[in-house]
């Protein structure tokens, strides 16, 4: 039995019918149809609508539909959607301390973060800090480790990231400005262009799925890796407090368990896909896949820290649930260097 | 009585075009940090997210606050295929009519329904989800209560002067 | 109850007649039926809950920052006569041809459509740079507002564009769907590049198109434009430097630090109004008074286009609110067989949105739910968002509803009536069409350039 139960006790209450048919909207931040990402909600909805005899039914609206897609957290707060797909590195504003539930650069990698969010403290510290805007927070999906992202330059030392011009947001674009980048933010449908005509020198995406699809390979010859940056970033479902309290309890459960197999579909679906996009990106595209070097990913890794511990001072919330994750990621690093780490060396 | 009226809707007038008029310099300073971005970026390797966002702000500022100066100028745009040809009296039927079930309820809409919206953000001083962007969300947000506050007196002012303006012609 | 969502967009259309501004009919009409809706339980109130965040959308959209910049930089270039001596100078260059200013309009137009994809932004500054001058030369008040209007929504068409990219996002995307539905794990992509490359051909076609059409116009219907031809003895070679190099320079700063990579295509407007500012502060043209005209005229502007999107997005989440989304996906998924047919009613159901909903709208609502359906039918999707395009920018020019005329109506104060802008446009109308037809019968005006380039 999973810690994530203990947010949802079973509803008894008898204003909840068990014939009545629900009908709610999920909002999320992502195109519809968006490759992965954007899958992701609408093999939830399709979960939902058959687990629950269609009991319950959930319409997806993709970014823009409804609501844009950086403003899914207030829709879902103030109940215009019932639930959201997103990103919780998109609530900085709001949340200084939401970036750590999305990707923390050097950080976890997808197992080590669902291991801490289902069977360590993670979950629970985000429903916390969620708790205040009546919103539940759910594991989404995971990328798994992205790749460091597409460059017009070589880049073989630290002295290339001086002044490079690159469009990489969040905490990873604080990190890459510490060690003298440039972090440019763009819309979506600038960043293209703006890479193939050298307005920017470099742009992180996702990884070679969404990337080749997004027709990267195009404007950029060098692809480097890995996503230092996002090493395994962790979407988000959230649902509406009270929404979710109306229901009753084996709606709940299906709600719950559907988040659950999708957390784990999609990156399945990124694993399958990624690697075959990298074949192609190397194969037919002829693209130069190349590590970042040592001594940049050191500077790299320095800054992080740096920045970090500045997050951590300028906000409780994120010094205090940082703790947790540190505490956990330096435990689970010592079993994986022996075992994950060990094993991929080996084999 | 319709003396007051009258003042009312002048005054109103006033402020909007003050609003309006003040709000226009942005324009100008938009042209001149956007080319700064460019010059800083390209030329010296120079960039701050915060003077990216401070184009976002100032461009939200001018068509947010400067829209009622602009119905007040009488520059947002209509199907005038019919309206054009229109007697005086019935152009004034048009915009009273208009001004009281569309103008009047979309910006009492618009503001009843960002109240929260741009309270809630005040209570947590939202600031920009980039790093190193603008803390003031929340201010930029409260443009949205501005333009509805500014465009509800516009249409009530409007609202004056085209109910007197058929008085007149009788 | 979906059809409600239909008799909204009727109740939109008809209410717009009355005159009353463009934005808040479509927002007042749209909140009229929510609320009535709601009344009698057809309607989900909630989704009026979604208007301050779909507003927020709108503010924090940083594509959309480059309407006021281009609208200065128009604006600057008005003020300062330097668009008259540039259209001028140009029409001198050109003098040996008749019509030689409207060829002028095209060209320059071209240019700056190449600069911006935002159909407000071009239509504005080409009305407000290039209206005046023609109507003094004695250009028809059709022939001069039908050029302007055709040439300013060439911006959609002429990369780099605002509009490509937003669509070539949306079609990556139901490119990969279909091809998903199909069973093709590893998918091929489209890209903003392709539709780019796409686009040179049928928007140099459609350039040369308008050009044959004005000098068809000159030689057979002398009333419509004058014989210019004797009137330019200023044309010294000299004189001509002076009055085309500076604008050319501005152009060129624009279009270049974009295909330079010095600027996106936002920031390259804001080189563009400050490229302008300096002209016009070399011609001592920068006076407080002329600043002031500046600012006010581009705020109002900008507060039009932007109250009219305001407008569009209530209205956009009423009629979704109505189900008006679910009744257009039911119809287009139960079209009778036959890609033709298909794409046809496709088309002409995308020419009649683009009269209420704006492209971006029309982009993410529209093209998401139709296009991977078509593509499934085996249609090639560089080619389909051309077409959808091109499709676009016909029914942004088509009276009564198109948005091209209401923006050049916004700027063109008494100098043209409403009608003759309808009457302008017709033949441009109809070459947009037969440019389409050209482009259903040999596809590979679209997609050669693409498979050549990158293949
Ligand atoms: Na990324
Ligand atoms: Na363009």
């Amino acid at each position: 039995c999973s810690k994530s139960d203990q947010a949802s006790q079973p509803n008894n209450d008898v204003s909840a019918q068990p014939d009545k048919i629900y009908k709610w909207k999920l909002v999320t931040s992502w195109p519809k149809n968006f490759p992965g990402l954007g899958k992701a909600p609408e093999t939830f909805a399709t979960y939902v609508n058959e687990m629950s005899g269609g009991r319950l039914q959930i319409t997806v609206y993709g970014a823009g539909e409804l609501v844009p897609g950086f403003e899914v957290f207030n829709a879902v707060s103030s109940g215009s959607a019932e639930m959201g797909h997103a990103g919780a590195y998109y609530w900085k504003g709001k949340i200084p301390a939401a970036p750590i539930f999305s990707a923390i650069p050097f950080g976890m990698n997808v197992t080590e973060m669902n291991a801490w969010l289902h069977y360590g403290d993670g979950l629970k510290l985000w429903r916390e800090l969620y708790a205040p805007f009546g919103v539940i927070p759910f594991a989404g999906g995971s990328t798994g480790v992205q790749m460091a992202g597409w460059f017009k330059k070589e880049i073989n030392s630290v002295e290339d990231l001086q002044g490079l011009k690159m469009r990489i947001p969040g905490l990873g674009g604080e990190v890459f400005k510490q060690v003298g980048g440039l972090p440019v933010t763009l819309t979506g449908g600038e960043i293209f262009t703006s890479l193939q005509t050298g307005a920017i020198d470099a742009t992180e995406w996702v990884g070679p799925y969404n990337d080749r699809s997004f027709g990267l390979h195009k404007a950029a010859n060098y692809y480097y890796h890995s996503g230092w940056h996002e090493p395994g970033t962790t979407l988000e479902f959230i649902v509406n407090e009270e929404a979710f309290n109306a229901l009753p309890g084996d709606l709940q459960k299906i709600v719950e368990v559907a988040t659950r197999a999708v957390n784990q579909d999609m990156l399945d679906e990124y694993t399958a896909a990624n690697h075959k996009a990298l074949q192609q990106l190397v194969e037919e595209d002829s693209i130069e896949v190349r590590p970042l070097p040592d001594d940049v990913l050191a500077a790299l890794k320095t800054a992080t820290e740096q920045v970090i511990a500045q997050a951590r001072n300028e906000d409780e919330d994120f010094d205090r649930i940082y703790a947790s994750y540190e505490d956990f990621y330096k435990k689970v690093k010592r079993y994986h260097a022996l075992s994950e780490q060990a094993y991929y060396n080996n084999r | 009585m319709r003396k007051h009226i009258a003042k009312l809707s002048k005054g109103i007038d006033a402020i909007n075009t003050a609003l309006g008029q003040f709000v226009a310099y942005a324009t100008f300073l938009m042209a001149i940090i956007m080319f700064a971005i460019v010059v800083l970026r390209y030329g010296f390797n120079l960039g701050w997210i915060a003077m990216q966002e401070s184009v976002t702000y100032l461009h939200a500022a001018v068509f947010l606050l400067g829209s009622a100066f602009t119905y007040q100028q009488n520059a947002h745009v209509r199907v005038d295929v019919f309206y054009r040809q229109f007697s005086e009296r019935k152009k004034a039927w048009v915009n009273l009519i208009g001004s009281l079930i569309f103008m009047l309820p979309v910006s009492l809409y618009i503001g009843i329904i960002c109240f929260e919206y741009v309270i809630d953000s005040w209570a947590l001083l939202e600031g920009s989800r980039e790093p190193g962007g603008l803390p003031f969300v929340y201010v930029l947000k409260s443009f949205l209560l501005v333009f509805a506050t500014s465009m509800v007196l516009q249409a009530l002012s409007d609202i004056a002067k085209q109910a007197l303006s058929l008085r007149e012609l009788g | 109850m979906e059809w409600l969502s239909l008799v909204l967009f009727a109740a939109v259309c008809l209410t717009l007649l009355f005159g009353y501004p463009v934005a808040l009919t479509l927002a007042g009409v749209s909140l009229i039926f929510a609320g009535m809706g709601a009344a009698l339980g057809v309607f989900d109130a909630n989704y009026l809950l979604t208007a301050p965040s779909r507003l927020f959308g709108i503010v924090s959209n940083t594509t959309l920052i480059a309407v006021p910049l281009f609208v200065f930089m128009g604006v600057v270039l008005e003020r300062s006569k330097i668009a008259e001596d540039l259209l001028i100078s140009m029409s001198a260059v050109l003098g040996k041809f008749k019509s030689g200013l409207g060829v002028s309009v095209i060209l320059v137009g071209m240019l700056l459509a190449a600069s911006t994809g935002i159909v407000g932004a071009t239509v504005v500054t080409m009305g407000l740079l290039s209206l005046p001058t023609m109507l003094k030369r004695g250009y028809s008040p059709e022939l001069a507002s039908g050029t302007i209007c055709a040439t300013g929504t060439l911006g959609q068409i002429i990369p780099p564009s605002i509009a490509l990219v937003l669509l070539g996002d949306v079609l990556s995307s139901a490119y990969q769907k279909a091809q998903l539905d199909m069973g093709i794990f590893s998918p091929d992509s489209v890209s903003v590049g392709d539709l780019f490359v796409g686009a040179l051909v049928p928007g140099l076609i459609l350039v040369i198109c308008y050009l044959l059409y004005l000098w068809g116009v000159s030689a057979f219907s002398a009333k419509q434009v004058p014989v210019e031809g004797q009137k330019n003895e200023h044309a010294s070679l000299a004189a001509l430097l002076n009055a085309l190099l500076p604008p050319l320079i501005l152009i060129i700063a624009v279009l270049g630090s974009i295909l330079f990579g010095f600027a996106t295509p936002t920031e390259a407007a804001g080189v563009g109004a400050v490229g302008a500012l300096i002209l016009a502060g070399a011609k001592k043209q920068l006076g407080k008074d002329n600043i002031r005209y500046v600012v006010q005229e581009t705020t109002k502007v900008t507060c039009m286009v932007f109250l009219i999107l305001i407008g569009a997005s209530i209205f956009s989440l009423v009629f979704r609110g109505f189900g008006g989304e679910i009744l257009l996906k039911d119809f287009f998924t139960s079209l009778p067989g036959g890609v033709f047919t298909a794409m046809l009613l496709v088309m002409f159901i995308i020419f009649l949105l683009g009269f209420i909903l704006d492209f971006i709208e029309i982009t993410f609502v529209v093209v998401p739910i139709v296009a991977p359906i078509l593509i499934i039918m085996g249609v090639d999707p560089i080619w389909l968002g051309i077409m959808i395009a091109v499709n676009l920018q016909t029914s942004f020019l088509t009276p009564p509803f198109g948005f091209a005329l209401f923006y050049l109506r916004g700027v063109a104060s008494d100098l043209v009536k409403t009608e003759q802008i309808y009457k302008g446009v017709i033949p441009f109308i109809l070459i947009q069409l037969g440019v389409l037809v050209l482009m259903a019968i040999w596809p590979s005006l679209v997609t050669w350039l693409p498979d050549t380039m990158y293949n």
